[in-house]
């Protein structure tokens, strides 16, 4: 029996005002010209609504560069979705926002690259700083649900504390510092981001502290990051079992980075309703149960918790989209991520960052 | 923060709310959701941001006759302070 998905993540644009680092798009990145329209995706966001999806999330690139973010807006709420916006707040003043609001936002989530202004536009690659923190400010004068996304790596994780510090001037309900995950161009630029165990150590304590002393003013979530967890994350809840997300061409994959999976085919909602890929598609049936997966976690008590971990992921480290994740400490592969581990950050290590970038 | 006192008036924070969509009440909030029932969902009902928890109090001791109204009291108070921590209510 397939369950009904409860998320849907639409990528509604691949373009970016910022370059960051960390970013887990794709390296081949969607085109403007074969983007969705909103017509397109009001009909995606009227039949996720039909099959008991319950949140809409919408990310990119940067959604507002979508000069239609208004009306997608408008019709995931119209669908009776529970709409979240993931912006870096460029393309965002403070009267789009009200309009963005006025159509039905129910959450926006906000990402900071850092506390100190030289050091955020340095990840991003774009002066960006200055005008998310006016934005915050505006959010907060608006019923909505706002969340700032501090998103960390090694070239932060020094001054984790400064910068927990610094979100309390932003006022959100909500923060979560967001580990960096290896996809895409974070992946291509994981020897400068990987953190170090005792940066990772610092950061627990540091999020605990901040727990106790914001506990009513701030709710801080927060995961390990899992190339230095036992185990692996129970990534989109297990394939095809939660969440879907939707390309910028309409493209519809069971995980952000299965684009990197080879021979798997991508059903489009251009030529498909949604209903028929969730329960039928080949790339959302490939990795579905336990068929697949390897004797490691066949045999393995938790393969309902975590579900063998991310596939993408899998094949990007080992080359086996079928082996058992890597980051787990069970894996037959784990040696891999305990070399990326043992080479963060070297002494005298030559930093080169490649930053996002799209051709036109 | 403080305990909610008798004159605060709870209601669902921003970015929470029902769902209007399923029969059955589901409270919709940032990264997640859960499906009420019982107590728990008619004690949310009434937090619309008029009535007072002194109201919500006496309107629940009608309701659930067989238990103190200190008790509920009590129950009330530390429901509300669960939510209010996990930022799903504000008083």
């Amino acid at each position: 029996m397939i369950p009904n998905p409860l998320a849907l993540i639409a990528e509604v644009t691949h373009r970016c005002p910022l370059h960051c680092v960390y970013c887990s798009n794709p390296l081949k990145l969607v085109s403007r010209k074969a983007e969705l329209s909103s017509g397109e995706w009001a009909r995606v966001f009227g039949e996720a609504a039909q099959l008991g999806v319950l949140h809409l999330h919408l990310t990119g690139g940067e959604p507002a560069a979508r000069i239609d973010l208004e009306s997608l807006i408008l019709a995931g709420h119209q669908a009776g979705l529970y709409t979240n916006l993931i912006t870096s707040g460029v393309g965002i003043s403070a009267a789009r926002l009200s309009r963005l609001v006025e159509a039905g936002l129910d959450h926006i989530q906000l990402s900071f690259q850092d506390s100190q202004n030289r050091l955020a536009n340095w990840i991003a690659g774009a002066k960006a700083h200055a005008h998310k923190i006016s934005l915050a400010r505006a959010i907060r004068a608006l019923p909505v649900a706002f969340t700032v996304n501090l998103v960390v790596h090694r070239q932060n994780l020094d001054h984790i504390d400064e910068m927990i510090e610094f979100t309390k001037q932003l006022e959100p309900q909500r923060v979560e510092v967001a580990h960096a995950q290896y996809y895409g161009w974070a992946l291509k630029n994981r020897d400068a981001l990987l953190p170090t165990g005792d940066q990772l150590e610092k950061c627990l304590r540091a999020v605990e502290k901040a727990r106790q002393s914001l506990a009513g003013k701030m709710r801080i979530d927060s995961v390990v990051p899992d190339y230095y967890a036992r185990y692996p994350k129970a990534c989109m809840g297990g394939w095809g079992q939660r969440i879907l997300l939707i390309d910028p061409s309409g493209g519809a994959l069971p995980c952000h980075a299965a684009g990197v999976i080879p021979g798997l085919h991508f059903d489009n909602v251009r030529e498909h309703p949604l209903g028929w890929i969730w329960t039928s598609s080949d790339a959302f049936q490939k990795f579905r149960g336990e068929g697949w997966m390897s004797g490691t976690c066949k045999n393995c008590e938790r393969r309902f918790t975590d579900f063998g971990g991310c596939r993408c992921q899998a094949f990007l480290v080992t080359g086996n989209a079928s082996a058992t994740d890597p980051v787990c400490s069970l894996s037959p592969d784990h040696d891999l991520i305990k070399i990326a581990q043992s080479q963060a950050g070297r002494e005298g290590e030559r930093l080169s960052l490649h930053y996002r970038t799209q051709e036109p | 923060m403080p305990r909610p006192v008798p004159s605060s008036q709870p209601r669902l924070a921003p970015g929470c709310r029902w769902s209007t969509r399923d029969e059955q009440p589901v409270l919709l909030f940032p990264e997640g959701m859960v499906r009420l029932q019982g107590p728990a969902q008619y004690i949310l009902e009434l937090c619309d941001g008029h009535r007072t928890l002194e109201e919500i109090v006496a309107t629940l001791s009608e309701r659930y006759a067989s238990s103190s109204e200190q008790k509920i009291s009590e129950d009330v108070l530390s429901f509300l302070e669960a939510l209010q921590k996990k930022r799903l209510v504000d008083y």
